[in-house]
């Protein structure tokens, strides 16, 4: 494999440092150039001394109407400045759902009570079987309430209790910390991919909480495991146009109404993966929240790649001819996610080798942009552990940087869009979110999308005290062992 | 006696839901327990136990069902047994025999619901419908899955709460069971565990054997042990249980004698209407006394695992007296024979038999068999909330080892003395017609708190 080779010839120590001189050039460029000029035309000034400025100063022949024109043509330019550019994003605060511990499903009773209900198919609990026992997951996961009977009743009524159990949990929880009324909230958008009910699940929220009437609240639905992200572009895009506002985000997955009682083994999966969780996220525009707010957004990027039948095959679960589950990740990742969110010098060595490609040589080895030197923690989305695997071979990431995604993945299992949230949480709570720290939240949605948010951290964040990780952080980082045995 | 018909009634208990209730805690895995001898020699059977509560307050329905729940399962968390499954696993030097994995499966809930209050049930039912208090369900073909505890909590539309606890005798005594229920109730109610349960083996070998040429416990075993049929004549009659509540057993006997308990004047009792009963008239009935020899052992009250011995009750003289009250007073002495000869080597004897001799379940045969569990009051009151009272307890022993009639003794939770005792008799319903006519019975001014019903075809 050619990538193989790179990774050596990087690590070599005296490239190393040629790289990163090189990263600080590009980065710096700017002031690399003003402060030699600024510095010549000091000098120069110190040179000619009072008289000749004079002098210099008589012969530009100002007149008033000269002056005039070019003083309002400054102001005309900064005021246009300042006015186009976009408002910065802040996320003032976050909670995840913490579901409680009689939820909790343990491996043995969970495969009992697949043998109880699907009686006459062993074949299909093996199925699952063999899917729990590689699947990353822990002994505490949560289901909802529902799916815990024999038989289990995903009814109407269950799936809207679970949704008030997450999302008002969730909310209570955010506006306790932010000391927020449910009167100031401007926008609200609330993503839940498999439960759409009528009403939707934000004019729930605003029943419950009686928030203003002229709110404007967004129900995204069937947008998959990626959701969470396209509801932060969307809060920052509305932000944008609204002056001094927030914005209110619920990301979250209703487990109950898809609990799937059939044979066919591709449904059979979201039963083993998926578990409880949600996460409500308060970002805003306001200029007084920059002290207070935890990060502020940098980047987003989404990439739909759904006419492009290459991608969709990009990140594709299939089963191959032994039944063995893999996911399937091509090299194409890197060319939709790459390029947008890195640093600048890394952006020109791409671009550099993407040239060189196209033009000289198609032999030519593709570059893989070190991540590492652009992120000091990343969120993968916790879809499955086969795709943290597979993306952190790819991006060539050390075991602490995929950390906080496998132990999400552990503990919580796959919360679909609220995932990301529960890894940045992890983070905060082993306390290493330092002030300037950028995280990158990657997010996969079924093939077809991936986005990508980058965040700078703003403050240094104390370990919290509350919040789902709370009394279980001191355990880990786990071991997860590669199949447990049933 | 009130013969009442057999009334077709509706199902007053409604099923809600069933799930499995499983610890707070994750617990560590693949580890293995094995059982006693003694929970070996009970395989065979179940146990079933019904606590009434009553109340003075009304509460949400479901309520209750949910905070009990949720105790559960920080009960749980003490209890890695219960919430195992079984396997039969060999490992090298043992042989083919049941042991818990403690893979943190979980226990079964079912909850219910059931019209009226808890007193009209009470007043009304009999065995059958008791029964649907407590589920249980025989073990599956794939004993992995099977779970060997059931619970169900049935709230009372009216007022009042019913816990029912099943589990195989191969986990558990009644003993521990009822403090199975106890350390739940503490839990509940003061969020503390009084009395957690241990879980260890018997006392080891002794290093001098001494056998003891007497000893009639190891030989009531080893006849017990190699029957494999059961006598023929005790599936004919259909078996009946009625409970009685007995305010004084003491003074009625009129012993002053010190040292007798109100188990050993019932179960004498019993002994001697039973075997007028049966139509014996110079000889008295078979009789088996179950008694808890955890103390004798020396092992605490929450040891949790199988620690009851059966032990039949021999006559020493023949019977000649036609005076029926001096006939009492001889067969209480017998009993009371038996329960002070019991000491530590004479069980230990029977541990240390059938840790090299037996492979096969007790069977009581057709004797009488009493069961002391008198001693499970205690002074503190078993609440799960401030106003639920505890006022009844009813106790179901099923299998081999329920011989051809049962007598379990239990103390009263009403407040009728100190002395005062439950006794739910099992017996064929022949039997039971007689025993409750009996005046020596009635002399003992039993009050009726649960009747049989008769079928309308006997």
């Amino acid at each position: 494999m050619p990538r193989e080779q790179m990774p050596e010839f990087s690590s070599s120590v005296k490239l190393k440092y040629v790289k990163l001189g090189f990263q600080y050039l590009v980065d710096h460029f700017l002031s690399l150039l003003l402060i030699p000029i600024m510095a010549i035309i000091a000098i120069e000034l110190l040179r000619m001394g009072p008289e000749e400025i004079l002098n210099v100063w008589k012969s530009l022949h100002f007149d008033l109407v000269y002056l005039l024109c070019s003083c309002f043509f400054v102001i005309f330019i900064s005021s246009v400045y300042f006015i186009s550019k976009p408002r910065t994003v802040y996320l003032v605060d976050y909670c995840c759902y913490k579901p409680p511990v009689s939820c909790r499903v343990p491996f043995a009773t969970f495969m009992e009570h697949s043998r109880l209900i699907l009686n006459d198919k062993p074949k299909s609990v093996e199925f699952q079987m063999r899917i729990l026992e590689r699947s990353g997951l822990g002994e505490e996961t949560c289901l909802p309430p529902a799916i815990h009977y024999i038989p289990p009743t995903p009814t109407m009524d269950e799936a809207r209790s679970e949704a008030q159990m997450v999302i008002f949990t969730a909310m209570d929880d955010l506006f306790k910390k932010t000391d927020l009324m449910p009167k100031d909230i401007d926008i609200l958008i609330v993503n839940c991919s498999l439960f759409s009910p009528t009403p939707s699940l934000s004019a729930m929220v605003i029943n419950k909480y009686k928030l203003r009437s002229n709110i404007k609240s967004f129900n995204l639905s069937g947008m998959g495991c990626s959701a969470g992200l396209i509801s932060v572009d969307l809060a920052r895009d509305l932000l944008q146009v609204h002056p001094n506002s927030n914005a209110i985000i619920v990301s979250t997955e209703i487990i109950t109404p898809n609990y799937y009682k059939g044979n066919e083994r591709a449904m059979l999966l979201p039963n083993c993966l998926f578990r409880m969780g949600s996460a409500a996220i308060l970002m805003s525009n306001h200029r007084s929240d920059r002290w207070r707010a935890k990060y502020k957004l940098s980047h987003l990027v989404r990439t739909h790649r759904g006419a492009d039948d290459k991608s969709y095959y990009c990140v594709y679960e299939q089963e191959d001819k032994d039944g063995n589950i893999g996911i399937n990740l091509s090299k194409d990742l890197m060319a939709i996610a790459g390029p947008l969110v890195l640093p600048a010098s890394e952006q020109l060595l791409f671009l550099l080798s993407l040239i060189g490609r196209k033009i000289f040589n198609p032999k030519w080895k593709p570059y893989i942009p070190d991540f590492k030197l652009a992120f000091e923690h990343f969120c993968i989305h916790a879809g499955g552990r086969a795709v943290i695997d597979e993306l952190q071979k790819n991006l060539q990431l050390s075991g602490e940087h995929v950390e906080a995604s496998r132990m999400t993945l552990h503990r919580f299992g796959n919360t679909s869009s609220s995932s990301l949230w529960y890894e940045l949480s992890y983070i905060e709570s082993k306390g290493r979110m330092r002030r300037g720290d950028r995280v990158w939240q990657i997010a996969f949605g079924s093939g077809f999308k991936c986005n990508s948010a980058v965040w700078k951290c703003n403050r240094t964040i104390k370990t919290p005290k509350d919040g789902p990780w709370s009394d279980c952080i001191d355990r880990y980082p786990v071991f997860i062992p590669e199949v447990v045995k049933l | 006696m009130l013969l009442k018909e057999k009334t077709i009634m509706e199902d007053r208990v409604r099923l809600i839901c069933k799930r499995t209730v499983v610890s707070t805690k994750p617990v560590e895995q693949g580890r293995l327990y094995r059982f006693s001898v003694f929970d070996h020699v009970m395989e065979p059977n179940h146990i079933r136990l019904v606590y009434y509560y009553r109340t003075s307050k009304t509460r949400e329905p479901g309520e209750i069902t949910k905070k009990l729940r949720e105790s559960l399962a920080y009960t749980l968390n003490c209890y890695p047994i219960v919430t195992g499954r079984l396997v039969k696993e060999t490992d090298g030097t043992e042989e083919n025999r049941w042991k818990v994995k403690s893979n943190d499966a979980g226990v079964r809930m079912v909850e219910a619901r059931a019209t009226g209050t808890v007193e009209e049930w009470r007043r009304s039912v009999n065995r059958e419908e008791e029964l649907k208090l407590v589920h249980w369900e025989d073990m599956y073909h794939l004993p992995y899955y099977w779970s060997t505890f059931y619970v169900q909590v049935t709230e009372f539309e009216s007022g009042g709460l019913a816990i029912g606890l099943s589990c195989t005798h191969l986990l558990a005594d009644p003993v521990c069971a009822m403090m199975f229920i106890r350390t739940w109730a503490d839990l509940t109610l003061t969020r503390n565990m009084m009395t957690p349960p241990l879980f260890h083996s018997l006392p080891p070998r002794r290093f001098t054997s001494h056998k003891l040429s007497n000893n009639q416990l190891l030989s009531h075993y080893i006849r017990s042990c190699s029957l494999t049929a059961p006598p023929s004549n005790v599936t004919e009659d259909r078996m009946v249980t009625t409970t009685l509540l007995f305010p004084d057993p003491m003074v009625q006997a009129g012993e002053n004698e010190q040292g007798i308990s109100p188990f050993e004047i019932l179960s004498g009792l019993l002994c001697v209407c039973v075997s007028r009963a049966k139509g014996k008239r110079n000889e008295l009935t078979d009789m088996s006394l179950c008694l808890d020899v955890r103390k004798l052992l020396r092992l605490d009250q929450s040891y949790f695992g199988n620690c009851m011995v059966y032990h039949k009750v021999h006559y020493s003289k023949p019977v000649t007296t036609k005076d029926r009250l001096l006939l009492l007073s001889y067969v209480v002495k017998e009993i009371h024979n038996v329960t002070k000869g019991l000491d530590y080597d004479t069980v230990m004897d029977l541990v240390e038999w059938l840790s090299s001799n037996n492979n096969n379940p007790i069977s009581n045969g057709s004797d009488l068999v009493c069961i002391n569990l008198e001693n499970m009051a205690n002074s503190r009151p078993m609440m799960f909330e401030e106003d639920l009272m505890l006022s009844h307890v009813s106790c179901y022993v099923e299998g081999p080892v329920a011989g051809g009639g049962q007598a379990i003794v239990l103390p009263s939770q009403l407040s009728e003395g100190p002395m005062s005792r439950v006794v739910m008799v099992t017996l064929p319903q022949r039997e039971m017609v007689k025993v409750l006519e009996d005046e020596l019975l009635q002399s003992f001014s039993p009050v009726l708190l649960m009747e049989y019903t008769k079928l309308l075809n006997q």
